[in-house]
């Protein structure tokens, strides 16, 4: 009787048949789907209920919520709480209207849909999920903001130990390698070894230093803000 | 809450039956219990036993959603220089208490409240949001999203930092939120259903239906009626013109037992959200006609929140929301959301489990549901600082 109760309410709430009508119809319930009104029908029913396949795929992975629910998810960083990140790490003209074509700013002012920004008008909350359009974007962004951040970090009074006039961070040192307090200001959580350790391979590993601590801070940056 | 999920694993059962039955019945029963919460519980209870506590980890994430900031490097360096656990945690747990005394958390809770009301960036839009915000920014009671009469439509500035008091306009009835001049435009639809949706899935956390019976009921349909309510209690085509008692595809009556009970408070506002003396919602009709409380309900019935929970007005509907155990868990379970980074609770089935928050919810209610200790509570509870 049970399984019997929990298929009707499925029936019903993935609104596999037609919606109430204004007149006793009789016959088979219509396609999989059709839950739209038409003449016979008097309401259109939302059907956008989570696909059971997506769910039970999602519990396969992650586990059930009486775990998932005790654990962190990995969320994206919220499209305005990116920019203020971006802004925070010495990125200019967030939010600007005449951002340089391609910059990190441009991609960012421009990557609102990309990287699921709410859109309330059409009841559409902010969709905090890692989508491959959204991720793409931020990674270009990060990639873009690079060597503004480079240049930058050692005059952020939000990288200084000791308040405002205390001791700036830097990413690299003299000879190039990488900086621990860069690090952990750029990522919000002490370095480690194995961030110096990356940080450092993949500026010795690019063509020039240039180009390596450029993708060393991009792939620092993504890892640290794929999630939030 | 588990309830949806089972609902839609034995929907992928019972699609998979058909699709891969064989004829060899002894072949099939290696995946009992897997994915709803049922069976290998040690191997999660293992992984959640073997986290650490990691306050700079935490701090990070806290900062970035109640500030919307990264944390300063001082800030960091503080909680990574305490000598000891206690000691981080001390700090990890002063510095929450900063975040959440700062401008920007007005903004962070202006922002998780547009998000959990699917509306805002306009001044009528966002003072439903706000008043939430404000509930939070000045940890009130979470219960006054039903039940405020006045200053429940504050205005917010243009950086999201600074609220102002004030009343909503319009004659209508005034309870918290749900009589919302806004939410009411932007959940406009024929027979204000969609209001309803809106009130149920965002304060109640789960998808209609929502009243369902043990012992089903046949009324001559593919499936058996599940409600709880008589299935009489809501009009057919003998006294209204939608009949909400068929049965010749899905039974109307398993949601709309609810629905049609609820539905007519909201019914008096129209498409701009100004409420009106009369019913001033269409029909989905030929000719789109205004509804009829006929349409809804016969005329032996009542309004009602639940079976047995009369509400005869909104400020009634309100008052009986606040009540109701499910109401003031589903706002506990958002926060919780919100803080370990979950999509929503209702669209995306990210639920709960009553068990993950028993103590945060007994000390919501305890404390009189105030929203600021709440989200502290949640913010420093164990299942946060662990990873």
């Amino acid at each position: 009787m049970k399984s019997a109760i929990k298929l009707t309410i499925l029936v019903a709430s993935l609104g596999l048949a037609s919606a109430c009508t204004d007149d006793s119809v009789d016959g088979a319930p219509p396609p999989s789907g059709s839950t739209s009104g038409g003449e016979d029908t008097t309401f259109d029913h939302m059907n956008d209920g989570i696909s059971p396949w997506d769910l039970l795929d999602r519990l396969q992975k992650e586990g059930p919520p009486s775990f998932t629910s005790h654990m962190h998810s990995c969320s994206k960083v919220r499209y305005m709480t990116l920019g203020r990140v971006l802004t925070s790490l010495g990125v200019t003209q967030i939010g600007a209207a005449n951002a340089p074509a391609l910059s990190a700013a441009d991609l960012y002012n421009n990557g609102d849909n990309a990287m699921g920004a709410p859109n309330y008008a059409n009841r559409i909350r902010e969709n905090i999920g890692i989508s491959t359009s959204g991720a793409s974007r931020e990674f270009d962004i990060f990639a873009a903001a690079a060597p503004q951040i480079i240049a930058a970090i050692p005059t952020l009074d939000r990288c200084k130990t000791g308040g405002a006039t205390g001791a700036p961070a830097s990413l690299f040192n003299a000879q190039g390698q990488c900086e621990a307090s860069g690090i952990t200001c750029l990522i919000g959580v002490p370095a480690e070894a194995a961030h110096l350790e990356l940080c450092n391979i993949t500026v010795t590993s690019a063509s020039t230093p240039a180009v390596g601590q450029r993708l060393a801070v991009a792939a620092l940056l993504a890892a640290a803000y794929t999630c939030e | 809450m588990m309830n949806r999920i089972s609902i839609l694993l034995v929907a992928a059962t019972s699609f998979a039956v058909p699709a891969c039955t064989s004829n060899d019945p002894g072949t099939g029963g290696d995946d009992t219990g897997s994915g709803s919460g049922s069976g290998s519980g040690d191997q999660w209870d293992q992984i959640l036993g073997s986290r650490e506590y990691d306050y700079n980890a935490a701090l990070k994430t806290a900062a970035l959603r109640l500030t919307g900031d990264l944390p300063t490097m001082d800030e960091v360096v503080a909680i990574q220089n305490a000598p000891d656990l206690a000691a981080k945690k001390l700090a990890y747990e002063t510095k929450i208490r900063d975040y959440m005394a700062r401008p920007t958390f007005t903004r962070q809770m202006m922002l998780f409240w547009r998000d959990t009301f699917k509306m805002g960036e306009t001044a009528e839009m966002d003072a439903a949001p706000a008043f939430a915000a404000q509930l939070a920014v000045q940890n009130r009671s979470y219960l006054e999203l039903f039940t405020a009469t006045t200053g429940n439509c504050p205005t917010i500035d243009a950086g999201l930092t600074t609220i102002t008091d004030a009343n909503c306009v319009g004659t209508g009835p005034q309870a918290g939120v749900i009589t919302n001049t806004g939410a009411m435009k932007q959940f406009f639809s024929n027979f204000a259903f969609r209001r309803v949706r809106w009130v149920q899935e965002t304060f109640d956390c789960a998808k209609f239906p929502v009243e369902i019976s043990p012992t089903p009921t046949d009324v001559g349909g593919a499936a058996p009626y599940i409600g709880v309510w008589p299935f009489q209690s809501i009009s057919g085509l003998s006294t209204g013109r939608v009949n909400f008692q068929d049965v010749s595809a899905v039974v109307c009556a398993n949601c709309h037992q609810s629905l049609n009970h609820i539905a007519p408070l909201f019914a008096n506002y129209d498409i701009m959200g100004v409420y009106k003396p009369t019913i001033a919602v269409p029909t989905p009709l030929d000719n789109s006609p205004l509804a009829q409380l006929t349409d809804y309900l016969p005329p032996t019935e009542t309004t009602a929140w639940r079976y047995q929970k009369p509400a005869a007005d909104l400020t009634g509907l309100g008052a009986v929301m606040a009540q109701d155990p499910a109401v003031q868990t589903c706002g506990v379970a958002r926060i919780w959301n919100w803080a370990l980074g979950k999509t929503d609770i209702v669209d995306a089935l990210q639920e709960v489990p009553t068990a993950t928050i028993e103590t945060q919810v007994a000390n919501f209610a305890a404390n009189g549901f105030k929203m600021k200790d709440l989200i502290y509570a949640v913010y420093t509870a164990d299942d946060f600082v662990k990873f």
